[in-house]
């Protein structure tokens, strides 16, 4: 152990070396202790006189303990008393701390004596709890703090805080900023105090084993030192665990002094005799009481009841920033700050910033509100630089853009607008559409009303204003076959049917059943009975229907002519092609009929019209009913003849209205350009509405399997759309505007008048009031 | 050889070595050393080179135009910048072959009909059959002599097809209608004739249920195989001695008062199911394979003896055409409802992208013919009124013919040196002269 010490101390600095001479102190206190020690038989005849002294002691202890109180009351008896009586006892005690005494200095006899008795109390309460080892211990340190007295003051001096600055002074710091350091601070004359070779634990151990006074030995880290606590400074640490005042001296019970006498002055403060009032009750006093107990049987005061806790709640979803906006509600609004004078307005600027003639010369040409503001200039010095001439001008409207100019704080939202865009899918993604279109069907000479596909996609028919219905092949573009209707067609359909092909056209009053000559001859000659009618009238029908509709054979057409007591718009077969419902907008509450082609029978739909009816269109696989009136679309259940749903469309006139195949989704196309789509599983309010033509939308259609759907406009455009119906009820119809298909032109203000897919390839076709009918490919 | 007297002197250009070479016989065959030719020469500009060439060798010698090959690409620009295009080096000796340049030369006298030409077939060297839309197939001996009108057709002539032409004398051809029906006539070609000799078929092949878009006969055998609208593919007999047939079609005949007696009937062989749309080509050129071409945006290959398809080339857009040749007679050219037309080559394992696609045209192509000889060579029409020759050497067409007024709805190769088309401008028009080697 201490080989280790001496080779710290070769390597240590000088303070190392003071260390080494404490220790050597220590070493020697140390020697002293043995020698102490080889001395104890001697002294133990003073220790049993000392025990003798301890004995009366103790009696004299409990004696005072008990008289505690009694000696703080009258403390000036009982001290002289006590004095007295344990004088000679206390006088040996004294003797063997009177070294530590005098450093402290004895203000007063009779105190310190108490303070003596207590210190000594206190001694021995620790002495309790120690063991009998300790006892002798304690003595020994006693006889050793005797001997040692000249270099135990010399260790309070430098130990003791309050006496002598520490020698570290790096300050109240976190120890730990030097715990990587090899030096724990600085001493007072700045120089760097290094850090003492740690022990190691076991030698430590050990030396503390060997150490008797071990247990007075403090570890100071802030000066890196080991400290020893004197005897003064245990008792301290004592006094502080019992709780009473660190300072020995101190008397918690000392005497009240009452200075101000005036028992035996010659005149009192006052001389008035004590006033009456003090004795009566007061009057004022009273009555107010019995107002407040009036006024509490009334009920009037009521006490204040224990408030109901509140349970506190809080949005857990809420915005934060709005609570936080309505906290600051009146919040600062900073004034615009204005421009900080840069280099050119240096009043001698940097030669590159002053304009040349040229510049200057361009400036003039410029208008005012280009020209710049401010015309750098150069001067040589200060005192050339003449007033400014616009300062008054200039901070005058500064302050009027202050105070007049009302400041709002702009909320910018800060999202790049790119986001806000809806996710679509490219429209790459959704080929096929149709886009370009490289075949036209000429021949019509007036505006073609109405097309219709075949529906295998071999044909198809169109109904023209020049009173002509024509077929078309559709590979080639070659008319195959032409009737002269004579009026007007409004609209042509294919029976959709693939046995039956045959033509349904609204022309005028009329709706003709034709007969299209396709398909093979069995085909032919049931299309031929069917057309054929056997009774010229139907008298035995239904009066009123009579009047409203009859049956007539056109021989010319070869068909069958419906006549219909007001114009016919448009005609829609049921998906069997039995079934056809025939629209008259003028018809009133006879607006809709339904004819069965089988039987020729002619029969008005069980429903109440609401409104002026606009089309009507059969469901595509169930036997539902769509009635399109100006505002509305009314669903009806043709087997429990019921309305089932009525879509409200907010628009303000509807022009035409398709069925998804699916059944579940409908388009309807309006006269102020605006297309709706209609989810009828979601609501009765659109669920998309799309706003793209500028112009009437004279048509809207589906196609049959791929997810298309197109509509057509006046302003001699159709647009094409994918819309996606999901089977997952879950997920919404995806709508991408795909293509506008161009190439019609404006004929008397109409454009395209009607439009169709081909039923098996995503082809559209449009007609157009041009009397082209075209074919847009994908 | 001292050439550059001949050639414009021009200083500012750069000049490439280069050395004329060619397949062709001997009195078109230049000396094979190399000279220097300007590099912004253009291939008319070569193709004078090698004509002032053959001038200096024969003194006669007529120009001609060539066409230039390099690398076994058709030279379409000029020679500077197709050297750049095509990254090669111009340091050597560039070998430029010349080939007779691919262009009709003589337009002959149209063919006129009554209304649509809908179908053309000139696989007989004699003669030339054609369809109508006005129900009649035509059977003419060269441009505007009509030899036979074949007559019996209640609907457009669809499609025609030649069956046989081993028999110099009594040729069968095969009709497909929109009136449901294949008919199937027999003419004598050589018999003299002043007015066209009205026909009747003798044999009615009945059994599809829609219109009959598209014939084509097995090349060596006897049988046609037809598509139609009603998605199937019917394969037919075309041989006369169908003796059940023939009894029955007569009794059915002589039920309904009809006269002639000698129209025989025939039912489908076998029927190929697997197209969802209209069959709207079909083509037999090897006796166990058919391939099709329909609506439904495929391309099918049929094995006959079985009736499964075979391989399946998915297109994307509606089919028109069809026709196999070129190299190995593998290639599938096809051309639809779109301005391109593909080749396929199905030998490729693995992918069905098209080898090649040509898009000059502006409109649907509603025939693709391959030379029957050549590999490189094939003619599209289209409904913009072109028809246009292809060399698949080259992405741009040897030379477009712009005579129709209307839509082109057939085309087809005649003598193996002519291009024959018809349109809805009722004009057949026949252009000769294409010197194909």
């Amino acid at each position: 152990m201490r080989a280790g010490k001496k080779v710290s101390a070769e390597v240590s600095s000088p303070k190392k070396k003071e260390k080494k001479n404490k220790n050597k102190q220590e070493n020697e206190e140390k020697e002293n202790e043995m020698a102490n020690k080889t001395q104890l038989k001697k002294v133990q005849s003073d220790k049993q006189k000392q025990s003798s002294v301890k004995k009366h002691d103790e009696e004299g202890q409990k004696l005072q303990r008990g008289k505690e109180r009694r000696k703080e009351e009258d403390l000036d008896n009982e001290s002289e008393s006590g004095s007295d009586s344990d004088e000679s006892d206390y006088q040996d005690f004294s003797e063997d701390i009177s070294g530590d005494y005098e450093s402290l200095g004895q203000s007063d006899d009779g105190e310190s004596e108490s303070e003596g008795g207590q210190s000594k109390s206190s001694g021995d309460e620790v002495h309790g709890d120690n063991d009998d080892e300790d006892n002798v211990d304690d003595h020994h340190r006693e006889d050793q703090s005797d001997g040692s007295e000249d270099h135990q003051g010399v260790e309070e001096s430098d130990s003791s805080e309050d006496e002598v600055a520490p020698r570290n002074t790096i300050g109240d710091v976190p120890l730990e900023w030097y715990k990587d350091e090899k030096h724990i601070g600085y001493d007072i004359s700045g120089k760097k105090i290094n850090k003492k070779e740690r022990q190691d634990k076991l030698a430590s151990f050990l030396a503390n084993v060997d150490d008797s006074k071990n247990w007075r030995k403090i570890y100071d880290e802030y000066n890196d030192e080991e400290v020893e606590l004197t005897k003064e400074e245990t008792r301290l640490i004592r006094r502080l665990l019992k709780g009473k005042a660190p300072h020995g001296d101190f008397d918690p019970y000392a005497d009240y002094v009452d200075w101000f006498k005036y028992d035996d002055a010659l005149h009192p403060l006052s001389n008035a005799p004590e006033p009456k009032r003090r004795f009566i009750p007061s009057k004022w006093e009273s009555k107010k009481v019995v107002q407040y107990v009036r006024a509490i049987r009334k009920g009037l005061i009521k006490f204040d009841e224990p408030k109901e806790e509140k349970p506190q709640f809080y949005l857990l979803w809420g915005d934060d920033s709005s609570a936080a906006e309505k906290a600051n509600r009146l919040a600062y609004i900073p004034a615009p700050k204005s421009k900080l004078p840069g280099h050119e307005e240096s009043y001698n600027p940097s030669l590159e910033y002053i304009p040349t003639q040229e510049e200057l010369n361009s400036y003039q040409l410029m208008y005012d509100e280009d020209r710049p503001k401010f015309i750098p200039k150069r001067f040589t010095s200060f005192r050339s630089i003449p007033a400014y001439e616009n300062g008054v001008k200039e901070s005058f409207e500064r302050c009027m853009d202050l105070y007049l100019c009302p400041r709002v704080r702009k909320k910018r939202v800060n999202i790049d607008p790119e986001t806000l865009k809806p996710k679509l899918p490219s429209r790459k993604d959704l080929k096929p559409y149709p886009t370009t279109c490289y075949l036209e069907y000429k021949g019509h000479k007036g505006a073609v009303m109405s097309i219709s596909t075949e529906a295998s996609g071999q044909w198809i028919a169109s109904g023209s204003s020049d009173g002509t219905v024509r077929i078309w092949e559709v590979e080639s573009g070659r008319c195959l076959k032409v009737w002269e209707i004579g009026e007007a067609v409004q609209s042509v359909v294919w029976n959709p049917s693939p046995e039956l092909p045959v033509l349904a056209v609204a022309a005028g009053l009329d709706v003709l059943i034709l007969n299209t000559g396709f398909g093979s001859e069995e085909e032919q000659k049931r299309v031929k009975e069917l057309l054929r009618l056997e009774i010229p009238t139907a008298p035995d029908g239904i009066d009123n229907m009579a009047s409203i509709v009859s049956w007539l054979q056109d021989e010319r057409l070869e068909g069958i002519r419906l006549r219909h007591f007001k114009n016919v718009s448009s005609v829609e077969w049921h998906r069997r092609g039995d079934y056809l419902s025939t629209v008259m907008p003028a018809g009133e509450s006879r607006a809709i009929i339904m004819h069965q082609l089988s039987k020729k029978l002619s029969h008005r739909i069980p429903f109440k019209l609401h409104g002026l009816p606009v089309s009507s269109v059969f469901h595509p696989t169930r036997s539902v009913f769509f009635i399109s009136t100006k505002k509305n679309i009314r669903v009806y259940d043709l087997l429990k003849q019921k309305l089932i749903k009525k879509l409200e469309t907010g628009l303000k006139e509807v022009s035409s209205i398709a069925i998804h195949p699916a059944g579940d989704n409908v388009i309807v196309g309006s006269r102020e350009g605006k297309l709706c789509w209609f989810d009828m599983d979601l609501s009765s309010k659109p669920y998309r509405v799309l706003k793209c033509h500028p112009k009437d939308i004279t048509n809207v259609a589906f196609h049959r399997s791929y997810p298309l759907f197109a509509s057509c406009s006046d302003d001699c455009t159709a647009y094409v759309f994918h819309g996606m119906v999901y089977s997952d009820l879950n997920q919404n119809p995806l709508i991408v505007p795909l293509e506008i298909l161009r190439g019609h032109t404006s004929s008397n203000g109409r454009g395209v008048l009607d439009c169709k897919f081909h039923p098996r390839q995503p082809w559209l076709f449009t007609a157009g009031a041009d009397s082209v009918i075209r074919l847009f490919c994908h | 050889m001292e050439t550059h007297i001949e050639t414009p002197e021009d200083d500012n250009s750069r000049r490439v070595q280069v050395r004329f070479v060619t397949k062709l016989n001997s009195p078109l065959k230049v000396p094979s050393n190399s000279i220097a030719i300007p590099s912004n020469l253009t291939r008319f500009g070569l193709s004078s080179v090698v004509n002032n060439l053959l001038q200096a060798v024969n003194p006669e010698w007529k120009t001609e135009p060539f066409d230039f090959l390099i690398n076994g690409e058709l030279v379409r620009m000029s020679l500077e910048q197709f050297l750049l295009a095509k990254g090669i080096s111009a340091e050597k000796i560039l070998e430029i072959e010349y080939i007779k340049a691919v262009v009709p030369q003589k337009e002959e006298e149209p063919s006129l009909h009554d209304d649509w030409v809908s179908a053309v077939d000139g696989s007989n060297p004699g003669f030339f059959l054609t369809g109508c839309y006005d129900n009649l197939g035509r059977v003419w001996k060269s441009g505007g002599f009509c030899t036979h009108i074949l007559e019996g057709h209640s609907g457009a002539v669809s499609s025609v097809s030649i069956i046989n032409t081993d028999g110099v004398k009594h040729v069968t051809v095969a009709t497909a209608s929109k009136d449901q029906t294949v008919r199937l006539w027999k003419f004598d070609t050589e018999e003299p004739v002043i007015h066209p000799k009205k026909i009747r078929s003798f044999k009615i092949l009945r059994g599809h249920k829609a219109s009959v878009q598209s014939v084509a006969a097995q090349t060596p055998g006897d049988m046609v195989c037809s598509g139609s609208w009603d998605c199937t593919i019917n394969l037919w007999r075309t041989n006369e001695s169908n003796a059940e047939g023939d009894q029955v079609s007569i009794k059915k005949r002589k039920g309904n008062n009809q006269i002639d007696e000698s129209q025989l009937e025939g039912e489908a062989v076998s029927t190929l199911v697997g197209h969802t749309q209209c069959v709207s080509s079909v083509v037999w050129p090897q006796q166990e394979t058919i391939y099709s071409a329909s609506w439904d945006h495929s391309v099918r290959t049929w094995d006959v003896e079985t009736g499964k398809d075979i391989s399946d080339i998915f297109c994307g857009k509606a089919l028109n055409c069809i026709d196999v040749g070129g190299e190995g007679s593998a290639l599938i050219a096809a051309g639809g409802s779109d301005p391109v037309l593909r080749i396929w080559d199905p030998r490729k394992p693995g992918t069905s992208a098209p080898v090649f696609q040509f898009s000059s045209h502006n409109s649907w192509i509603s025939a693709c013919k391959w030379h029957d000889k050549s590999w490189f060579h094939l003619i599209s029409a289209s409904y913009d009124g072109k028809v246009m020759l292809w060399d698949l050497r080259t992405a741009w067409p040897l030379s477009v013919i712009d005579s129709h007024k209307d839509k082109v709805m057939c085309a087809d190769w005649w003598r193996g040196d002519s291009v024959i088309s018809g349109g809805a401008d009722s004009k057949l028009c026949i252009y000769s002269g294409i010197p194909i080697q």
